[in-house]
């Protein structure tokens, strides 16, 4: 297997070459900008352009690649006048970050015409064929991005993930992003003095106040996932297949795997979410061990069938 | 010792040059850097090269050259392989290259690479803080975004059973990829990172695509909606602990205490997944059945912790 740098120096090349030769030689300045190389680097390619062509490779069959003072030129190359083609998975990867981007409401003129452009290279009507929906429906997303832009604190009522409960906190956002199909924010929570990531969807209410805050110079990558804490309760379940998805749901340890039963560990502040699991899960799932954990699985159960009425 | 590099420009220079298909035997004895090897070191490096060639997006074609297809050509059609350019203004590569790097595809930012053979960015922005995290991504999904464009009908394996279809878009819903396509039992749609196997067959713009077909109405918003139950409306009520949140979900203006909704579904498993995720602060009230499919499952569950 070839390394991702050799395809990644290559594909870098045969960009390179179709521009400076389109230009009858290109600044060098422009060239280390756009294609993202440092002067090294640049002379590195380009001494490997030089000694490669055609078969024969005497002198009058290689290309000739070199820096004369600020410029980049580039000849003997006419094999390489257009780049090459982009990859189903180049156009996509592009396409999709493009409409993403405007479903974000990041939209701009350029940005329309850009996707309009590059989605009439490979389909005629890109919008009935490929789509991407990242939208948060209560706009507290774009109201908490405002916040994190200017750098304002926001009092949050929150309804905690591992811990059914609701509290009121001060935060300072400094991202907001989607992973996974949830919207989240990351930032310094103040009253666990910390850092803290929150899904957006367990916002019950939210004021952005007067106040603002100085964000860190180099903000943190955001952890979107739970982190289990030593109080934390934990309990061991046994899935069936039809459970497994909870394994892509919950940062769960996977203790034991066969084809009919999947055995995890559960860890949770509290027996709540584990206890809606198990119910949620009815006849997939069965509950190992966790003592806390039946007891409350069985006390919603109980409210649950007289709701529903006994049998 | 000649570069990996130097040999893959060398092997790319003279299939784009050669016009008509040449054999790996011709490649050994003509191209630089293939010459004094082994047999044995000679197709390893060959098979590298090829799979090389292929990542960058470059078209190697390969033909038999002989009836019995004992011998076999590689060729590069220099048409096939040059970029058609989509003459991109320097506002609009700007622009594609803020979106390419807030958006992550695969852990990676999404398309930044691919802006490089668009002529590069300018004005070089740096790395945006992560906007949207599109989940892996795979060589599958850009394979099947190729048949899609290209209406080519592909074979996948989901489910442990193949499927032959005609694949008409591709959403992202949720965090997850799926594709909707149409084939013996209809339209239906499949979640990409479930997809065992796939295999790409059939000719370029071999099936046409239904003239109304609309991904966006094709793949639904809630998991509930995307099913294939008869679709019925169900009724719940939901405590005012989770009136608000539930409100948001299903879109309907956040209530003052309780609230009363009425849900289209048509994946009954994933809605009574769902009102059950609420514990006891939300019931269903109509239909019968469905009441008593909760009351089958909360039983079971509770026999379950004996």
């Amino acid at each position: 297997m070839t390394s991702a740098r050799t395809v990644d120096r290559l594909s870098r090349i045969l960009a390179l070459i179709p521009y400076v030769l389109e230009r009858d030689g290109a600044e060098l300045v422009d060239v280390l900008e756009r294609f993202g190389y440092t002067e090294a680097q640049l002379a590195r390619d380009l001494d490997t352009v030089f000694v490669c062509g055609l078969p024969g490779y005497g002198p009058g069959d290689l290309m000739e690649a070199y820096i004369d003072e600020d410029e980049v030129i580039i000849d003997a190359a006419e094999y390489f006048t257009r780049a090459p083609r982009l990859t189903p998975g180049e156009t996509l990867g592009l396409l999709a970050a493009g409409i993403t981007a405007m479903e974000m409401g990041l939209s701009s003129p350029a940005l329309a015409s850009a996707v309009a452009k590059l989605s009439d290279l490979v389909v005629p009507d890109a919008g009935q064929t490929l789509s991407v929906d990242v939208a948060e429906g209560s706009g507290q997303a774009s109201a908490l991005k405002e916040a994190a832009a200017s750098h304002s604190v926001v009092r949050i009522t929150y309804r905690s993930v591992g811990r059914e409960e609701t509290t009121t906190r001060e935060i300072e956002p400094w991202t907001v992003f989607t992973t996974l199909g949830r919207w989240y924010v990351t930032g310094h929570c103040r009253l666990v003095d910390d850092q803290r990531t929150f899904r957006v969807d367990r916002i019950k209410a939210m004021e952005i106040l007067e106040e603002t805050f100085t964000p860190p110079s180099d903000v943190p990558e955001p952890r979107a996932a739970y982190t289990p804490s030593p109080d934390d309760l934990s309990c061991v379940i046994d899935l069936k297949p039809a459970a497994r998805w909870v394994l892509e749901y919950y940062p769960v340890e996977v203790l034991r795997e066969s084809s009919r039963t999947t055995r995890i560990r559960f860890s949770s502040p509290d027996a709540e979410v584990p206890g809606r699991l198990l119910l949620r899960l009815g006849p997939d799932a069965r509950l190992v061990e966790g003592p806390e954990v039946a007891a409350r699985t069985r006390e919603i159960g109980e409210a649950l069938l007289a709701a529903y009425g006994a049998p | 010792m000649q570069s990996v590099v130097e040999r893959v420009l060398n092997l790319l220079i003279f299939l784009l040059e050669t016009p008509r298909p040449v054999t790996a035997d011709e490649i050994r004895h003509t191209v630089l850097g293939y010459g004094e090897q082994s047999d044995e070191a000679f197709h390893r490096m060959f098979e590298r090269d090829k799979d090389v060639l292929r990542r960058l997006g470059v078209p190697l074609k390969m033909e038999a050259l002989d009836a019995w297809e004992v011998d076999f050509g590689y060729n590069v059609d220099p048409a096939e392989y040059a970029l058609a350019d989509p003459d991109l203004t320097s506002e609009e590569r700007v622009a594609l290259s803020v979106a390419a790097r807030m958006v992550r595809l695969g852990g990676a930012p999404s398309g930044v690479e691919a802006l490089l053979k668009l002529g590069g960015v300018e004005r070089a922005v740096g790395l945006e803080p992560l906007g949207a995290d599109l989940g892996p991504g795979s060589e599958l999904l850009g394979a099947l975004f190729g048949a899609v464009t290209e209406r080519r009908s592909v074979t996948l394996h989901y489910r442990g059973r193949p499927r032959s279809l005609n694949p008409y878009g591709l959403a992202h819903r949720r965090g997850h990829w799926y594709l909707v396509g149409a084939g013996e039992e209809g339209e239906r749609i499949f979640r990409v990172d479930r997809i065992e196997r796939l295999s790409v067959g059939g000719d370029a713009f071999g099936f046409e695509k239904p003239k109304d077909f609309d991904i966006r109405r094709a793949v639904a918003t809630q998991p509930w909606e995307a099913g294939h139950d008869p679709l019925i409306e169900a009724e719940v009520r939901f405590a005012p602990e989770v009136a608000w949140w539930a409100a948001r979900t299903l879109g309907l203006p956040v209530p003052e205490e309780d609230l009363v909704a009425r849900v289209p579904v048509a994946n009954r498993d994933a809605f009574v997944g769902w009102v059950l995720s609420f514990g006891e602060h939300a019931v269903v009230s109509s239909p019968p059945e469905m009441r008593s499919e909760i009351r089958e499952r909360v039983l079971a569950a509770m026999e379950g912790l004996e």
